[in-house]
């Protein structure tokens, strides 16, 4: 098994205003339905929603100096609004599993997690 | 068998035994290691005495236990050997003893590998070269346009993003199969497309039409089901019976309709011919069975003596829809010239619209073709000047440069 980091990229924007609230609600909704539907599969994960990039803090690394910084570490209008990981068997299944995941607008980036115990840890 | 029939059956045996050690070990660099240590031991052990019958299954144990040798000295990879199932005392014999082993069929497993949709477009068609075909990456490279060394990183990055992503090691599940599918079909039409532009062939270090047509015979073969499949078969049979007929003498593009026919291979006609007509039994269009049908209606001018344009008309029309795009629009408003004149041609050219295709080189050589039919040589004198700046490949500029010529004779 293998496991992924599901990273969900998107703009917040589609959320603001009235209509923005409804998609809110559906995105939502749809985020449990998938939880359940990975309960139901047997799949091991775990998830988290994040605040708005508008409360992110980003601490800068250069040659040892540090330089903390309002904002999220990416200048895109695409910012990390949460994640998953999930326990699979393969980048098929994550990628199964993967499209589900409700994104009114933005992108959804697979990684997979390094293995603590894998032979190049 | 001479030394020379060994070295085409090792080519020949490539795809099915590196498939099946790829999906026995999963892991293709082993596989192609593999495979590459057991072909040379093959030359070694064979020069002087009779090859084996089955040069596949040679090959394929062979390599197999080079394999299990490097995995067993290599402690890294120790637990990989605890995954192999035990072999029933057949490791310790001698290989000469075990020509005649049935190697199982893992060849479509290795091709939906290296054409996952992961993996970028480009890559994967050069992946697929590489470790189904074997081709050396020098010639892939030259190919590509690249330098050799870039494409031996780009190869590296696509290996590793298999082994590190975990890009699964088994025939897709249905419910994947038409998305995973069409990945290997985009992947092997850029093969095609690499291979067979009309100009491209031209340069003998980059030819990789009989790769590419191995590759789609063999899709062919292992789904002969799927009509597209048969279609892009077809297809690229029907390019690479022209190959002779592509260029002339010096070097130059000769354009389809201009070939002389008698260079063209009937064996692959009459094939392709065949696959087509499975493919419409199964009754599934799809954009490269009209693509295939648009070339043999080409190649019927060989039988025919004349070519049936309204029937090429009515397939790029259908195409159009299918798949829209600058290409098949272009080769429509040809195939429109030929049945209505050259000015219908040329006003389907100009309805696509040249702030568009600005830098387009096949819009300004296909403007230039019909602006010469009309007897504007100074229009089409420029549009093949324009077409001359935008780098076509040397086949192609010895033929733009031969009408532009043509222009003011």
């Amino acid at each position: 098994m293998m496991q992924y980091m599901l990273m969900i990229h998107e703009d917040e924007s589609v959320y603001a205003g009235p209509e923005g609230e409804k998609l809110l609600a559906e995105t939502l909704a749809a985020h449990m339905a998938l939880g359940e539907a990975l309960v139901a599969a047997g799949i091991s994960y775990s998830g988290e929603r994040l605040k708005p990039a508008s409360t992110a803090t980003t601490i800068r690394w250069n040659r040892g100096e540090h330089q903390i910084h309002d904002g999220a570490f990416s200048e895109s209008h695409e910012e990390l609004g949460g994640f998953y990981i999930i326990d699979v068997a393969n980048l098929d299944e994550a990628l199964q599993w993967a499209k589900r995941i409700p994104i009114p607008r933005g992108a959804l980036e697979i990684r997979p997690v390094w293995p603590m115990s894998g032979p190049d840890a | 068998m001479s030394s020379g029939g060994l070295g085409a059956a090792i080519i020949a045996a490539r795809p099915a035994v590196v498939a099946a050690l790829a999906a026995r070990f999963r892991d293709l660099d082993l596989a192609e290691d593999g495979f590459a240590d057991a072909a040379e031991l093959a030359m070694r052990q064979f020069a002087d005495a009779p090859p084996p019958a089955n040069v596949g299954g040679w090959l394929h144990v062979a390599g197999r236990r080079r394999i299990i040798d490097r995995l067993r000295r290599e402690a890294r990879l120790a637990e990989l050997i605890a995954g192999q199932p035990e072999a029933a005392g057949g490791e310790d014999m001698d290989i000469v003893q075990l020509f005649d082993e049935q190697i199982p069929d893992e060849r479509l497993r290795l091709i939906f590998i290296c054409c996952h949709p992961a993996i970028a477009p480009e890559a994967r068609a050069a992946l697929t070269l590489r470790v189904v075909c074997g081709v050396p990456t020098e010639r892939i490279a030259a190919a590509f346009l690249l330098a050799t060394p870039a494409m031996a990183q780009r190869l590296t990055r696509a290996k590793a993003k298999i082994r590190e992503a975990g890009v699964p090691f088994e025939t897709p599940p249905p419910h994947l199969w038409a998305e995973r599918l069409h990945s290997v079909l985009a992947t092997l039409e850029i093969g095609y497309a690499l291979a067979f532009q009309d100009a491209a062939g031209s340069e003998p270090t980059a030819d990789l039409g009989p790769e590419v047509l191995r590759l789609t015979d063999m899709l062919a073969d292992l789904l002969p089901d799927d009509p597209e499949v048969l279609g892009l078969a077809a297809l690229v049979q029907l390019a690479e019976a022209r190959r002779w007929a592509r260029v002339d003498g010096a070097g130059r593009m000769i354009p389809l309709s201009e070939q002389d026919c008698g260079l063209w291979n009937d064996g692959l006609i009459a094939s392709a011919a065949r696959l087509m007509r499975r493919a419409a039994a199964i009754g599934r269009s799809g954009p490269y069975q009209l693509m295939a049908a648009i070339h043999l209606t080409h190649a019927r001018r060989k039988s025919e003596g004349q070519t049936d344009w309204a029937a090429i008309l009515k397939l790029y029309d259908l195409l159009s829809l299918l798949r829209p795009g600058p290409v098949t629009a272009i080769n429509r408003a040809v195939a429109l010239s030929k049945v209505e004149g050259a000015e219908a041609g040329l006003a389907a050219l100009e309805a696509l619209g040249s702030d568009k295709l600005a830098s387009y080189r096949p819009w300004y050589a296909a403007r230039g073709h019909l602006l010469a039919q009309t007897g504007d040589r100074e229009g089409a004198a420029a549009a093949y000047r324009t077409a001359l700046t935008l780098n076509p490949a040397r086949a192609e500029r010895l033929f733009l440069e031969a009408r532009l010529r043509g222009t003011s004779a």
